[in-house]
């Protein structure tokens, strides 16, 4: 067969398909896709309702004209695919191609008109799998933006689609082979097991690709206060104080992300998810630092130079020896401060507005207000010096003069808290191990606890956290750890931002809540910078793996189930389903009440009715068993059969009384079997008699 | 391969089956798989994004039950042949009545037949039985069925087959088609009689009655006569009344020459049985040699069946007269 032959060969049109159900899962298919992309942003209204539309009308069509094909479709859809590439590569030609929107919008309205076309030319089976093919780019493309748990709802009906699509490709290929349903559970179970394996074992996904540098804007109006920290009212922010708990003050600024830290707030925030992180590693996303404190708030003197680059905004400085770099896209979910948050050290921005402020202490702020939908991109060079490298590093060195005394300045002379520090760090040759030193005594000899008294007046806060009850949360515990480096010559700052929050190995995303808003301290060391400690709470930094996070969730979800309300569940559950069963099993007629108690009382005595036996044979056997010469059992299966084939059936209570003389008829058939034999055994008991008035007798 | 008479399988082997289910044409599938796999693998590792590794995972979970579940149905699968005739004609179709534990494909192999599928389905029980096709090319005796089992549940990516043997019921005799007769010479016409009408009767028709004879079967007495007569009477069967003759078949080596000999030896023997003459047959079988009357063509078909080929030097039919006492016994065939 010639190359030529084989090709007709492999393009010869199959049988038509008549299946109704496998086209109508392949529409389905298609169609969530097609929504998939519709709730990611990627298609208009009007692209994905036309679509929606022309897929079921081109589904239908097809079904229609599946025995003779029209034959000028052919042209036609054809004709409309070169069209659609020819479109997109129009839509790609010129643009500078690091915004989401670029790429992947255009290329899922391309996948869905091949849809569309194609929705139009399926006339047998092979085709219609094409479709169902396609749908899987379709929620590839869907996929990719998808950055919450709500997406999995499309991905459950696209999942249900394929499958009744697949199973009825088989049923129809195996002209009319169904799946009984344990054999759908089963498959249903082993696709979810190898699923979460492969999950499990390969690699978690990188953001390496140059195509994927997102920054979109919500709207966001420009303050009018430049280089200020916005309140959630637009203004420039106030003296926050304890709000709501996602964070918002409600008198303008967000909960520690202001031009104050006043450590005498008291208040807790919730688990509102405010912004989704994708990063190459897990970072502490720096907001700001403060270098002023005044022994109850931390202020910041920074002096912020605006950046009128465009995006990609380059961060003014230069990369510390040895960086890794690390790539970080925020999608922000709540109203936010007006803070670029990024892994230290910030090298490049992608953000959308014309300009960004730049601070020395590393502190970018953005010009508009960062809303729900709003995202950046940042690229850091994150640096890891080890132990021995920050031994070796002086911090009396690297800064000048002017600015190492600002972050060595204190409001006021700590006696107590320098002789301890002094105490603690006695024996710690190098400022690294002062540090480590320090943060060890905390660890030991403080509380962590959000539920302290509040200060009082003319307190200092430091005093108050190492003096008096050592209890306190973050503020507190960096505050006084800052303060105590200070006072023995370290130059040290507070630095506020958030910690990277659960990870969710689904979407790839850490989700961080308003509850991980965090303050540590940063230290000097002269050629790797503002190195981060948290003296505050161990916070693992591995980087996480889908398949053992997932693990530990589903281990953790399982331990927080309310057992006692599932078993509840579990329990009602069982005793529907065991009824529904013996409904449905429950002799619909009297006469199959009699055939069946008469063929358990066989089973008990030990004789099963044999397939070819009538149930008036059965019953002569059974009467033979019982040593029943009057033919009991015989009679009641004449009535049954007379009831069930003649149609005469017995009055109410000639059926009840019959009915009740099978228990007694039954246990001298079972003492017959035990010991009687069918001669001489013993007779039916009183009372086990057939009624006199049977019909048909 | 020319029909063997009375092939039997040894107790326990599987001959010309193999328990190893197999992939039928399984490159594009796989490529296709293997391919969109890649891709996916590339996009999802490289695009950062989770969902598209999650759904790329369920993609993976569902090709590899796609294309991996049918081996494990076929190997599980079990066929049986619930009911099949006894007597058959090469080249006729001959139909089994097969029932198997899931829904597969059933293409027969030796004999071979086109494909059905057996098992329960949408509109059958669990049951339920369906009729399987042989289309056996050329005489012989099968005590078993070589057949392909196929599926491709449950998503009908990707079809495994494997081969199997099937025990008949019952074993299955394939005679020869019905083949031009020999060249017979005129039989010599029975002038008994005095009717110069006379009408052709079969062998084995009552002819009348007459007295019992010591020696008659007692279930041919015929009562009202004996009632009528007052001795007891029996009923005479018309009898052949040509000479007997024997049919010697030796088939040669070649398959195709032998079935058209075996095919002439059978329309030798069916006319000369549908002339009332009686047949002894003599063909040459596993066990040896048998020589034995037959009274029809489906006695003759089973034994043209089971006739084996290219064993003797003299090779061909021939027809000549038989000795009395051949035909005094049993008789191949014949209905009671």
């Amino acid at each position: 067969m010639s190359i030529l032959d084989t090709v007709r060969r492999a393009n010869r049109p199959g049988p038509p398909e008549h299946s109704v159900a496998l086209r109508v899962a392949c529409a389905g298919a298609v169609i969530t896709g097609i929504a998939a992309c519709r709730a990611e942003g990627e298609l208009t209204w009007t692209v994905a309702g036309g679509a929606t539309v022309l897929v079921a009308v081109g589904m239908f069509v097809s079904y229609r004209t599946r025995e003779r094909p029209l034959p000028w479709i052919k042209p036609i859809l054809a004709a409309a695919a070169v069209g659609a590439f020819i479109w997109f590569f129009e839509q790609l030609t010129g643009q500078v191609v690091y915004d989401v929107n670029t790429v992947e919008n255009p290329l899922a309205v391309l996948f869905v008109w091949v849809q569309v076309a194609h929705a139009y030319d399926v006339p047998a089976r092979r085709d219609l799998a094409f479709s169902l093919a396609g749908s899987t780019s379709l929620m590839a493309v869907a996929a990719a933006q998808a950055i919450d748990l709500g997406f999995g709802l499309y991905v459950v009906a696209w999942i249900a689609f394929g499958l009744v699509g697949l199973v009825a490709m088989w049923g129809s290929a195996s002209e009319g082979g169904r799946l009984r349903a344990q054999g759908i559970a089963a498959t249903l179970g082993v696709v979810a097991a190898i699923s979460v394996v492969v999950l499990a074992v390969l690699p978690a996904p990188q953001v390496a690709g140059r195509i994927d540098y997102p920054a979109r804007s919500a709207g966001g109006l420009d303050l009018p206060v430049p280089g200020g920290l916005a309140g959630d009212g637009g203004a420039a922010s106030e003296p926050a104080k304890p709000g709501s708990p996602d964070g918002r003050s409600r008198v303008g600024g967000f909960l520690g992300f202001a031009n104050r830290l006043d450590t005498a707030l008291r208040g807790s925030l919730g688990s509102q998810v405010v912004m989704r992180v994708r990063a190459q590693r897990p970072s502490y996303w720096i907001g700001e630092t403060f270098d002023d404190w005044d022994g109850v708030a931390w202020k910041a003197n920074r002096n912020g130079r605006p950046l009128f680059a465009g995006s990609p905004f380059p961060v003014p400085g230069g990369a510390p020896v040895g960086a890794q770099p690390d790539l970080q896209t925020f999608y922000i979910a709540q109203p936010s401060p007006n803070l670029v948050f990024h892994a230290d050290t910030a090298r490049e921005v992608w953000f959308p507005a014309r300009d960004l402020i730049f601070s020395d202490d590393s502190t970018i702020v953005s010009p508009i207000g960062l809303g729900p939908g709003a995202i950046y991109t940042v690229q850091s060079d994150v640096d890891t010096p080890t132990p021995a490298e920050l031994r070796a590093a002086n911090p009396d060195e690297g800064l000048l003069p002017s600015t190492r005394s600002k972050y060595l300045e204190l409001p006021h002379p700590y006696p107590h808290v320098t002789a301890l520090a002094v105490s603690i760090t006695a024996h710690a040759p190098s400022a690294y191990d002062k540090v480590q030193a320090l943060i060890a005594w905390i660890a030991r000899h403080t509380r962590y606890s959000t539920d302290i008294p509040p200060l009082g007046p003319g307190q200092d806060t430091v005093d108050e956290f190492l003096f008096g009850n050592r209890e306190g949360f973050c503020e507190q515990i960096s505050t006084s750890m800052a303060v105590m480096l200070r006072s023995i010559g370290i130059p040290a700052r507070e630095a506020v931002g958030y910690v990277p929050g659960p990870y969710n190995p689904i979407t790839d995303l850490y989700e961080v809540e308003a509850k991980d808003a965090h303050a540590w301290v940063q230290v000097w060391f002269p050629g790797y910078g503002w190195q981060s400690f948290d003296p505050t709470a161990s916070v693992p930094l591995a980087n996480p793996t889908p398949g053992v996070t997932l693990l530990h969730d589903v281990a953790h979800a399982l331990a927080r189930l309310p057992w006692v309300a599932v078993a509840a569940v579990v329990a009602v559950a069982a005793v529907a389903m065991g009824a529904l069963r013996w409904l449905r099993r429950r002799p619909r007629s009297w006469a199959e009440q009699v055939a069946r108690r008469i063929e358990r009382a066989g089973r008990a005595a030990g004789r099963r009715r044999l397939p070819q036996e009538t149930l008036a044979e059965y019953a002569s056997v059974l009467d033979r068993v019982a040593g029943d010469r009057s033919g009991t059992w015989r009679a009641l299966a004449d009535m049954a059969e007379a009831s069930a084939y003649g149609g005469r059936h017995p009055t109410p209570e000639t059926g009840r009384r019959a009915l009740r003389s099978i228990p007694a008829l039954r246990a001298a058939t079972r003492r017959g079997a035990r010991g009687g034999g069918p001669d001489g055994g013993p007779g039916p008991t009183a009372g086990a008699s057939a009624p006199a008035d049977a019909v048909g007798r | 391969m020319s029909p063997t008479a009375g092939r039997h399988a040894p107790a326990g082997a599987v001959r010309g089956g193999t328990r190893v289910p197999r992939p039928v044409r399984p490159f594009i599938p796989l490529l296709s798989s293997v391919t969109v796999l890649g891709a996916w693998a590339l996009v999802a590792h490289n695009g950062g994004a989770g969902w598209v590794q999650a759904v790329g995972d369920i993609v993976a979970g569902t090709l590899l039950v796609g294309l991996v579940g049918p081996a494990a149905v076929v190997w599980r699968a079990r066929l049986r042949v619930v009911d099949s005739p006894t007597d058959a004609t090469a080249g006729m179709p001959v139909e089994l009545l097969c029932a198997a534990t899931t829904r597969v494909g059933v293409r027969p192999l030796e004999p071979s037949g086109p494909e059905a599928f057996v098992g329960p389905g949408r509109h059958t029980a669990a049951d339920a039985r369906a009729t399987v096709t042989l289309l056996p090319g050329g005489r012989g005796v099968h005590h078993e069925v070589v057949a392909a089992v196929s599926s491709a549940a449950p998503f009908g990516l990707l079809w495994w087959t494997r081969r199997i043997v099937v025990r008949l019921p019952v074993a299955l005799h394939v005679g020869p088609r019905l083949g031009a007769p020999l060249s017979l010479p005129p039989r010599p016409d029975d002038v008994g009689g005095s009717s110069t009408r006379r009408a052709t009767t079969d062998v084995g028709e009552p002819r009348g009655v007459r007295p019992y004879h010591p020696g008659d079967n007692r279930r041919r007495v015929h009562w009202p006569a004996t009632a009528h007569a007052a001795e007891l009477m029996v009923r005479e069967m018309e009898g052949p009344t040509a000479e007997p003759v024997t049919v010697t078949v030796r088939l040669p080596g070649d398959p195709a020459a032998a079935e058209r000999l075996a095919e002439r030896a059978l329309g030798t023997v069916v006319a000369l049985t549908d002339a009332g003459t009686p047949v002894v047959l003599d063909t040459v079988e596993a066990g040896g040699v048998r020589v034995a009357q037959v009274a029809g063509r489906r006695a003759a078909g089973r034994r043209l069946a089971r006739t084996v080929d290219g064993h003797t030097r003299s090779e061909g039919v021939t027809v000549t007269p038989a000795p009395r006492a051949r035909t005094a016994g049993r008789v191949e065939g014949a209905t009671r």
